[in-house]
């Protein structure tokens, strides 16, 4: 986990010392004061030169997996975020199943198969049903 | 890449490197997208508008 924003690496400095809420913080602050890591991600706000709220999780292999842009006024869900994290861990080593919605890490995954296809709701009641029996 | 639109799921993350504050060791340090591919880490990239505020 890395925080990124355009403010510098003594501002961040300041913040988590004077903040009480950033007193536990054990993720390094980044600093992009150019704005260039922004670009990238396409999160940059040429009006304001802040940064957009967005979150993106990349694989060991630098690949991007994960994107989601929320509101300047808008807080995100830290617990989705490590959702969506174990669910691509689990896809990476098990690339022939899919995580369905919601889906958290012990639950069912599902292997798309010819026979499922228009009846995924229904195979997936079974396989549920199967399972907490 | 302009700011225009951004990288998409799939791409490749082009090669960074920032100034960090690491509140763990209590210093300023460097992050490159190089040393995080080498130790196999996954990341979460987390963008806010500034410090000092409120979400």
């Amino acid at each position: 986990m890395i925080t990124v924003s355009t403010d510098t690496k003594f501002v961040h400095l300041a913040w988590q010392m004077d903040e009480p809420m950033l007193k536990n913080v054990k993720y390094p602050m980044g600093s992009d004061p150019t704005g260039k890591l922004s670009k990238t991600f396409g999160v940059y706000d040429e009006e304001s030169g802040l940064s957009q709220r967005g979150v993106f999780i990349i694989n060991p292999e630098g690949v991007l997996v994960s994107s989601e842009v929320n509101h300047i006024d808008i807080g995100r869900n830290s617990d989705e975020l490590l959702r969506k994290l174990q669910a691509n861990i689990y896809k990476s080593s098990h690339p022939e199943e899919v995580c369905p919605a919601k889906w958290h890490p012990g639950e069912k995954t599902m292997r798309p198969a010819p026979e499922f296809v228009g009846r995924a709701g229904e195979a997936y009641v079974q396989q549920e049903a199967l399972r907490k029996r | 890449m302009e700011g225009c639109c951004g990288l998409r799921v799939g791409q490749k993350v082009p090669d960074f490197k920032i100034e960090t504050f690491d509140p763990e060791v209590g210093g300023f340090g460097e992050i490159c997208s190089e040393d995080l591919r080498k130790k196999g880490s996954w990341t979460a990239l987390f963008f806010y508008p500034a410090d000092f505020t409120f979400v």
